[in-house]
């Protein structure tokens, strides 16, 4: 009887005993974990790189550098915060700050992070100070552009209605296609951003105290891009093939192959065509508008953020600080193909090619998306409505309509 | 007497030897209650309260959920399309699985090597099987349409994921694959333990082999068609991968089912309340399986 008590005793101790010891290994050495996006372009070397050099600089601190695929960060940094273990930091949409903001989930970053690497960044680059805090450090600011195939035209459209001609003039399906255009909902709803705004409209109303109206997407600049869109693609056939199957990260590597004409793309383009072993020369310009509106690339940043919950906040705020060298940050934008955010890397030389050139005159007229609440679930209702116009299921007025009154009712307007 | 009666209510389950099994069954009861009933519990309980953006209850809020959620149509779309994909699924995976386990029960050179490749597809993790598909049904450079064409067998193939139902019936499609080794190596399993003597006395008889196999395997393996369709049903209702990895419920949410739904309303959109109730329902739809698969299988084994 008493040897059986004994047993019980040990086993509930070894049972519990893991949890002692890995409170005490935590105790000993704070981890910090950081969610790292996996940009085009990024390699595993450089997150390898990185990791290591800052544990031997801090060998106090341990860090995890953990690679999350883009289009599953958003759901990763959601499922981390609903089951109370975030990470110490994290790559993050700007635009999902509002929303991390009313979770009570993000912390400033200033107080972590030293004045000599904020003093560094170009004040343009803070989207994410809201309200006069810094809620989170620009990792990637970039506006989008065009890409053209010099191998297959030279001819650089300065309206979306000279893109049309230009592009039926070269499409030759299958080998070669005037124009990229992904079908498949992904995460960002670039494409039909990069013709909205070509279209001189934008996804809300703003009201004139500079907050969001009712949604706009139906609005004629709408329902003009989406048609266009739907032209290029069911009536003039310049897209690629099975358009409706290829998200982003699908249908790109079809411009890499040296397939297409034209593709709206990131800075990432170069990195990404070396990569892929692209053999073929590329010319640079910017999105065009449609005649008589005026150019308004997309522009999108991201931001690292910390979490409020996080265990070891001035550790994290440390290697912000070792990140955003030169030396590794630098490195880091040549490799994704970003702008540089921070003012010693913009004076680089490997930062004045055309790319950087063009990337810059767009950065001067862009417009970001929308930073708000919810926009995850307004976007994807977008998606749909696209998806449903290149279907033949509505007319793009009828489902956009359809778009803009699901999210003024989720919105409670 | 009465004393002795509760002593010996009292031994029976606290004695020497119960203990020694509460003490056995401690950690898997353990990791059950934490990891199975508490969630499960919670989920319940979310699908009648107000939740915030993490899941956190908030307040009280009765059937609304639950009314809200029932008069929109899209859930019943979905809550059909699950069905569907469930019921053509498991039926396509069962018959597969029969016809293949038939044949690996013949005796032949090469048998084992037939056996062993034939467990690959379930062998492999789910996901890395469906990112296998997506690249084979990829409209540019995948090996299917190119095959297709390349053999003149259809010149215009669909763009497999890129139109509601050819999106449909090719996550259909990954998924029967990724199953039928479950099924055809559970009925293979059934038939190596039906004695021969039952086929050999048949054949004595005359029987032919159509008749062999109404009259003598499929009874043979009767329980084990039934336990392993019942659970072909629920993994089945709950596949997330393969469509999450294909389609991503698209196109224009063509092919969400249920379980899809419940993560794209709880992770992408951070709507709890919405998917704690979907997720009810699934549960409730499976359970309803579950008992009457159970109802008949116990029946069975009681005759």
């Amino acid at each position: 009887m008493k040897k059986l008590n004994k047993l019980v005793l040990i086993a509930l101790l070894l049972s519990f005993l893991p949890g002692f010891l890995f409170a005490k290994g935590q105790q000993e050495k704070p981890k910090v974990t950081f969610y790292w996006a996996l940009y085009d372009g990024l390699t595993e070397d450089f997150r390898a790189n990185l990791q290591n050099a800052f544990m031997k600089a801090n060998p106090d601190i341990k860090l995890d550098i953990v690679p999350v695929p883009w289009k599953n960060m958003h759901d990763k940094i959601t499922t981390s915060l609903a089951g109370g273990n975030p990470p110490e930091i994290s790559v993050i949409g700007t635009r999902w700050l509002l929303e991390l903001m009313g979770l009570n989930a993000v912390d400033e970053v200033t107080p972590y992070v030293s004045k000599a690497t904020l003093d560094n960044i170009a004040p343009g680059a803070m989207e994410a100070k809201i309200k006069g805090k810094l809620m989170g450090l620009p990792v990637a600011a970039g506006a989008r552009i065009m890409a053209i195939n010099t191998s297959i035209t030279t001819k650089v459209p300065m309206t979306m209605e000279e893109l049309e001609k230009d592009a039926m003039a070269v499409n030759d399906p299958p080998k070669v296609y005037g124009l990229i255009m992904p079908g498949k909902k992904h995460t960002e709803l670039t494409d039909f951003a990069y013709y909205l705004l070509a279209a001189g409209g934008y996804f809300f109303d703003i009201n004139s105290d500079g907050s969001y109206g009712k949604c706009a997407v139906n609005s004629p600049a709408g329902v003009k891009a989406l048609t266009f869109m739907n032209k290029l693609a069911n009536v003039d056939k310049v897209v690629q093939k099975g358009y409706l199957s290829m998200d982003r990260m699908g249908s790109h590597p079809v411009f890499y192959a040296g397939k297409a004409a034209y593709v709206f793309i990131g800075a990432w383009v170069e990195s990404a065509m070396k990569q892929a072993n692209a053999k073929f020369k590329v010319k640079y310009a910017q999105i065009p508008p449609f005649a008589g509106n005026k150019s308004t690339p997309l522009i999108i940043t991201d931001s690292i953020a910390i979490f409020k919950d996080a265990k070891y906040k001035k550790e994290a705020g440390k290697f912000l600080d070792f990140f955003y060298q030169d030396k590794w940050k630098a490195k880091f934008d040549e490799l994704v193909g970003f702008p540089p955010v921070t003012i010693s890397a913009s004076k680089l030389p490997q930062f004045q090619s055309p790319l950087y050139k063009a990337l810059g005159v767009a950065a001067l007229n862009a417009r970001g998306w929308p930073l708000m609440e919810g926009w995850a679930e307004y976007s994807d209702i977008i998606w749909d409505a696209n998806q449903k116009v290149f279907l033949g299921q509505m007319t793009p007025k009828a489902a956009l309509d359809e778009a803009a009154a699901k999210i003024d009712k989720a919105r409670g307007m | 007497m009465a004393d002795r009666v509760i002593i010996g209510k009292r031994s029976k389950w606290w004695n020497e030897e119960t203990r020694l099994a509460y003490l056995l069954l401690f950690p898997a009861v353990f990791v059950l209650v934490a990891f199975m009933f508490y969630p499960i519990v919670y989920v319940f309980l979310m699908s009648f309260f107000n939740a915030d953006k993490l899941g956190r209850l908030r307040a009280f809020s009765g059937l609304k959920n639950y009314r809200t959620l029932l008069a929109t149509k899209e859930f019943w779309k979905v809550t059909g399309r699950s069905i569907i994909w469930t019921a053509v699924g498991v039926f396509s995976k069962t018959i597969f699985g029969l016809v293949i386990a038939l044949l690996l029960n013949v005796e032949y050179r090469g048998r084992k090597f037939s056996r062993m490749l034939f467990i690959v597809p379930w062998a492999s993790a789910v996901p890395i099987s469906a990112m296998l598909w997506m690249w084979v049904y990829n409209p540019e450079f995948g090996l299917l349409n190119y095959t297709l064409e390349v053999t003149g067998l259809w010149k215009n193939p669909p763009i497999w994921l890129g139109k509601p139902i050819s999106a449909f019936v090719a996550c259909m499609w990954v998924d029967i694959w990724i199953g039928i080794p479950f099924m055809a190596l559970v009925f293979l399993a059934g038939m190596q333990s039906i004695p021969s003597e039952r086929y050999e006395s048949a054949y004595i008889d005359g029987v032919n082999s159509v008749q062999k196999f109404f009259y003598i395997t499929i009874p043979g393996i009767g329980e084990l068609l039934m336990i392993a369709t019942l659970l072909s049903s629920l993994w089945t209702f709950n596949d997330f991968n393969v469509i999450y990895i294909l389609t991503r419920g698209g196109p224009a949410n063509s092919t969400n089912i249920l379980i899809t739904s419940v993560y794209q309303y709880g992770f992408e959109w951070l709507k709890f309340n919405t998917a704690s109730v979907m997720a009810v329902v699934t549960f409730l739809i499976l359970s309803v399986v579950s008992i009457i698969y159970a109802g008949i299988y116990f029946k069975r084994e009681g005759e």
